[in-house]
């Protein structure tokens, strides 16, 4: 079943004329794991953030589950990212002063689910990253490894059907590293696509089902990973 | 929505800069505090008169005093000044006759004397319920060796409770007519009783009063032709008319009445000052605050009328009782119509109220316009906190927060300094009272006649309520611009922002 169909998509900054995409047309199926490669500056975060519905496309469609991401209002795609979607972020992106639960616990916070059911949701989470002692622990306290651990269980916390990570691992060091995926690849066996963005092809071919290039806002090649 | 989860992100965004949050809040602090004390304060002044007023026939009661008759009427508009000059000086002389006018007309005789007469008459109004005469008098009087030129008495109805609750040592009266007197204890201390036992031996010992002014004078004299004809003179006249008026009244065959009177009584009491929390008929309680002697009324009025020039003058007052305390401003604007003068406590704390209300509202107004100064200063608070939290902004977004919900986190924000500051406002002004009520109230006894033990500062619930719900209120609208603009931050940018 196909989850992304996306069609020319363009996205141009007013300022400078660029284009950061320009014509990008893909298909994702429902349960893939898809790299995207390319140098800085290709337009992989920026396909990213569009599939995830933070940005809009300027020209072309975009079908995520049915919906026509460039058509929504802007209520309509906070839902979408709420209910659909979860980012992990190459920068972690934790609120600093929150402690570690109460991170992971954001997204229920605007699903208008309870603390105590929240806090006790998010726990299991953390414990599911192997992190079920350090819940009250603040971001500062943590090193970047497990402060990634922490993003997946915010991500995985709205059980999203498709898991964007731009550049997971691009902070930390191999063994790190190797965590971090195996999450990321325990979440895509319970049922999540995905989406990743890395520089490491060697990683992209390990595991991902299906390799992306991209140069210049383009989809320039496209591969089949090991996976 | 889930409210509390939005009230919980703004607490702690807000904990986070506790410093600059309590700044902020102390805008807010300041103008509620000030606001709350200002209305409890016209509240409670005007519940204080009030009730000072309303515990007793206060509100039932109009004062009667003679008037000068509308003949005689003060209305400058009357009076006009002939002759060739600029208006400059037209309008000096007008001036001047106008108060040489008023002068000579309180020197005259009274065109409204209040006498048994017109006190029936007048009773007939209606919704009056009773008039009764005040008498106010001084007599020479003599009490257990000790003499005094000019004591004034007074003369008490005796249904009234309030002055039998006062009495410290004897009794009170026997009857309205008994032949008995009480004397206030500040006399005895004049004249150096100080003990009970000295207020005891002064039971049951005779009291002398006599007369003072037993005579008229020979104007008062006259028949009312030749007392209008006199108020014209010029003084010179006047003097020469006044030493030929006893010749010229003894050929007309009246003769002057000399009845020095005089009686004695039993002293039965000694009479307490009147304190604060004592009832109080402002009006009728008024004539009697420095009073040293008391009678039964009737007794009283025999005495009075004894003397030949206060049967010619009248009564000095008369206490007028309406039916119906709503009746009140109209009794006394038909008495005044009939040329006398009156006064009631009912239309007097109209006035005293609308004052009261006028200051208040003044006050608010500036106080209002420091909580809108306020404002700007959590706009501002307001404005800094966004720009600080975007990269959170963006995080929010991300995870599924809508605009509204960015929105409702900033709005919570700036409501809860308003409330925090809101709250210690109101818990300020209510402190601020406890010292404040006992300064004012002491001041206002050292001060007034009335005995006044009122608290001054009076906050209705539905200030403790007002006075938090504003300045929470104030700080949402000042965050409305600031938590537009957070819901608008385009989440891509936030999460690369730095
Ligand atoms: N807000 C922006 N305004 C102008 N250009 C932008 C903006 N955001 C991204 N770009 C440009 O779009 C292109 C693609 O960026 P991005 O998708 O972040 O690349 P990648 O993630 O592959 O490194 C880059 O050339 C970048 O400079
Ligand atoms: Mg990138």
């Amino acid at each position: 079943m196909t989850l992304v169909t996306a069609r020319e998509l363009w996205r141009e900054y007013s300022q400078g004329g660029v284009a950061a995409l320009a014509g990008v047309s893909l298909d994702i199926q429902t349960g893939e794991f898809v790299a995207l490669l390319g140098r800085s500056g290709s337009g992989k975060s920026t396909l990213l953030n569009l599939l995830g519905g933070l940005d809009r496309p300027t020209r072309g469609r975009i079908l995520v589950a049915e919906r026509d991401l460039a058509t929504l209002g802007a209520r309509e795609l906070s839902l979408y990212r709420r209910t659909t979607v979860g980012f992990i972020f190459q920068s972690f992106n934790l609120v600093p002063t929150l402690p570690a639960w109460e991170n992971v616990a954001l997204p229920l916070v605007f699903a208008g689910v309870p603390r105590v059911q929240r806090r006790r949701a998010a726990l299991e989470m953390l414990d599911k990253v192997g992190l079920g002692a350090r819940g009250d622990h603040r971001p500062s306290q943590m090193s970047g490894g497990e402060q990634q651990r922490v993003a997946i269980a915010r991500a995985l916390a709205n059980r999203p059907r498709l898991l964007l990570c731009d550049e997971p691992t691009g902070n930390l060091d191999s063994a790190t590293s190797a965590q971090i995926m195996a999450l990321i690849t325990d979440a895509h066996r319970s049922g999540a696509s995905l989406v990743m963005v890395t520089h490491d092809p060697e990683l992209a071919r390990r595991h991902a089902g299906r390799i992306l290039r991209m140069a210049d806002g383009r989809i320039v090649e496209e591969s089949r990973g090991g996976a | 929505m889930n409210l509390r989860g939005m009230i919980w992100l703004a607490l702690e965004g807000l904990l986070r800069k506790k410093g600059r949050n309590f700044l902020t809040t102390s805008g807010v602090f300041i103008g509620v505090f000030a606001l709350t004390l200002i209305v409890s304060l016209g509240q409670g002044l005007s519940r204080a008169v009030t009730s000072t007023v309303s515990g007793t026939d206060n509100l039932r009661q109009v004062g009667l005093t003679g008037g000068f008759g509308i003949e005689l009427s003060n209305d400058p508009s009357e009076i006009e000044i002939a002759g060739e000059m600029d208006d400059a000086r037209r309008e000096r002389l007008r001036r001047a006759a106008v108060n040489r006018r008023q002068i000579r007309q309180v020197a005259g005789r009274r065109a409204n004397a209040i006498d048994d007469r017109t006190i029936t008459e007048l009773s007939k109004l209606p919704h009056v319920e009773s008039i009764a005469p005040v008498i106010v008098e001084r007599y020479e009087m003599k009490l257990n060796g000790h003499e005094s030129p000019a004591t004034l008495s007074y003369g008490v109805d005796v249904g009234r409770r309030r002055y039998a609750d006062r009495v410290i040592a004897g009794s009170y009266f026997s009857g309205p007519a008994a032949p008995e007197a009480i004397v206030h204890e500040y006399l005895l201390y004049r004249w150096g009783m100080l003990t009970d036992g000295d207020y005891a031996a002064v039971i049951g010992r005779k009291v002398k009063l006599k007369t003072i002014q037993t005579e008229l004078t020979p104007e008062q004299q006259a028949p009312p032709m030749l007392q209008d004809f006199m108020r014209d003179l010029t003084d010179e006249e006047r003097k020469a008319m006044n030493t030929l008026l006893p010749k010229l009244l003894k050929q007309l065959g009246q003769t002057t009445q000399r009845r020095a009177a005089e009686r004695e009584f039993t002293v039965v009491g000694v009479l307490r000052e009147q304190m604060p929390g004592d009832p109080f008929n402002v009006i009728e309680d008024g004539n009697a605050v420095q009073a040293d002697l008391f009678l039964p009324q009737e007794t009283a009025r025999e005495l009075f009328l004894a003397s030949a020039v206060n049967i010619e003058l009248g009564y000095p007052r008369a206490l007028v009782t309406v039916t119906d305390a709503e009746f009140a401003p109209e009794v006394e604007q038909a008495l005044r119509d009939k040329g006398y003068t009156a006064f009631s406590v009912a239309s007097a704390l109209k006035q005293i109220e609308s004052v009261l209300l006028m200051i208040t509202v003044s006050i608010s107004f500036l106080t209002g316009i420091a909580l809108i100064v306020s404002t700007l200063g959590i706009v501002n608070t307001m404005i800094t906190s966004v720009i600080e939290r975007t990269r959170e902004i963006g995080i929010f977004k991300a995870v599924g927060a809508t605009n509204g919900q960015v929105m409702t986190v900033f709005l919570c924000e700036s409501a809860l300094i308003g409330l925090v500051g809101g709250l210690l406002g109101l818990a300020l002004a209510a402190l601020a009272m406890i010292p404040g009520d006992l300064l004012a109230v002491r001041l206002i006894n050292e001060k007034a006649a009335i005995p006044f033990d009122q608290p001054v500062f009076v906050l209705p619930l539905w200030l403790m309520v007002a006075g938090p719900a504003l300045g929470t209120g104030t700080a949402i609208l000042a965050a409305i611009l600031p938590a537009r603009r957070a819901a608008r931050i385009d989440p891509v940018r936030a999460l690369r922002h730095d």
